[in-house]
């Protein structure tokens, strides 16, 4: 098998990214979506992957703004002539250094050690390679949000971000909710949900700051642990659940519970960072810019591969754009809800 | 008294920001970030700048006198945590009146925090050899 080092990773990145070209005519499934000024056209071969293209995102109208066109091939040996993954060789790196030597090249790409799992992304040609063992050899948590690290490289590239947070809001106003895994964050926008409020997705949400914090629509995976799922009542409201994910959460749809249809956008009016409350009501107090930084920076920055720096930059100047709350969660859905409704509509923030 | 106490941010990889006067770290090379107390941060500044740490010892902050311990005690912490590296031979920049006016008006005491367990908690992974691998719970 080949092994991939520091000193020939741009030649096999530009080998896999051209071999996966070069087979363009053999994917059996080829998929367009519209995402916000994005045309992504994927190929690849029958599976999860390929369901999960054409279910896991929200697709943007045709009046947004201007598309640009973007290939990914997701490819494995059986797919014409695409080789089998190299594995990594035995050099010292570090995720940083390997970030830095595809950048050097005017490339991008991650690597998942456990299954030789590679994704390399040209963002000059916009056209993007992922390479696995087989159709089903892929991190667990890509068919949540498929293809990520490429829309990640590719809005980045133009100063935009996924955001790793929450969203909620009303008349086309809205918060981010930031926090790490066990805050309650998923929780609310599930409540908020519910009760009438929009969202533009929980987990990964694409942000810009160019003319105040706004927020779009990438991926329509929401998650549940059990004992949420029961607690916001989903196991009546949502007619046929599927197996739980690879975390044991249940995994549905925006589409599955939200009232109204997905907004194609909201303007960032305020940054909360949810925490589970004490019991009683939900409150919302100011907090310090450096600590709503803190909730939402490390997850956003950590989860996508490369681009650290401009991360930390992006995400410390939409955290001075905005006013920052603590968000203390009380217990009944329709009071959570109710308490975002009434701070959004009071335009304090 | 340290044979060195002049000092600068260690590498390329120490990146920061200040938040209404609060400075947030990342080490780029393994995600850790260090949040610091309005006092921390005021210190931390003037050390990567190349202020002396002698210049700051017996300074107001955080409504008390910065004694020498206290600072050399923070210092250490810096430098375990890859932030700053000593620089030899190298002169102190003078500290200004504006930069020790704003180390008065500090209310809290001197501080920095790793936030080292935050790297990724939606997918609970580890890093063998570096690399992202899923966690297995034994």
């Amino acid at each position: 098998m080949q092994r991939v080092t520091l000193e020939n990773l741009t030649d096999y990145a530009r080998h896999v990214l051209d071999m996966a070209v070069s087979n363009a005519d053999s994917y059996p499934v080829t998929s367009t979506v519209r995402l916000p000024g994005l045309n992504l056209t994927v190929h690849a071969g029958h599976g999860p992957l390929a369901d999960a293209v054409e279910h896991a995102f929200v697709r943007a109208p045709d009046s947004q703004i201007p598309s640009e066109e973007c290939r990914i091939f997701v490819g494995h040996p059986g797919i014409g002539a695409v080789p089998e993954p190299a594995a990594w060789g035995h050099e010292h790196f570090t995720p940083q250094s390997f970030a830095s030597k595809l950048a050097d090249a005017g490339l991008r790409g991650s690597y998942f050690y456990d299954l030789d799992f590679w994704q390399f992304y040209d963002p000059r040609r916009r056209v993007g390679a992922q390479l696995m063992r087989s159709a089903d050899s892929f991190p667990p948590w890509e068919p949540g949000a498929p293809l990520r690290a490429f829309l990640h490289w590719e809005y980045a590239a133009r100063g935009m971000r996924l955001a790793h947070a929450g969203t909620l809001g009303i008349d086309g106003r809205g918060i981010l909710l930031a926090g790490a895994g066990g805050s309650g964050k998923s929780g609310t926008v599930v409540a908020g949900l519910l009760n009438g409020l929009d969202s533009v997705g929980d987990d990964y949400v694409l942000a810009d700051i160019a003319g105040g914090v706004a927020a779009y629509p990438l991926f329509a995976t929401l998650k549940q642990d059990p004992k949420g799922f029961r607690r916001l009542g989903l196991q009546h409201r949502l007619k046929s659940q599927g197996p739980l994910n690879w975390q044991g959460k249940h995994q549905f749809l925006l589409e599955n519970i939200a009232v109204q249809t997905t907004p194609a956008r909201l303007d960032i009016v305020a940054l909360l960072v949810p925490s589970i409350g004490g019991g009683g009501a939900s409150s919302i107090m100011p907090v310090s810019r450096k600590d709503a930084m803190i909730a939402l920076a490390p997850s956003g920055i950590a989860q996508m591969p490369g681009e650290r720096e401009s991360g930390f930059r992006f995400f410390s100047e939409l955290t001075r754009l905005l006013p920052c709350y603590r968000l203390s969660l009380g217990t009944q859905p329709e009071e959570i809800a109710s308490t975002i409704s009434e701070f959004l509509a009071r335009g304090n923030s | 008294m340290r044979h060195c106490d002049v000092y600068a941010v260690a590498s390329k990889d120490i990146v920061f920001e200040s938040f209404d006067g609060e400075a947030v770290v990342l080490d780029l090379s393994t995600g850790k970030y260090f949040g610091f107390s309005d006092s921390g941060s005021r210190i931390w500044h003037a050390l990567s700048s190349g202020v002396s740490a002698q210049a700051l010892a017996g300074q107001s902050a955080g409504g008390a006198t910065i004694s020498m311990a206290e600072l050399e005690g923070f210092i250490s912490r810096l430098l375990e945590y890859g932030l700053l590296a000593p620089l030899a031979d190298t002169p102190a920049q003078p500290v200004s009146a504006d930069r020790l006016a704003d180390l008065a008006q500090t209310r809290e005491p001197i501080r920095v925090e790793v936030h080292d367990d935050l790297a990724d908690p939606i997918h609970e992974v580890e890093e063998p050899q570096g690399w992202p691998a899923v966690k297995h719970t034994s």
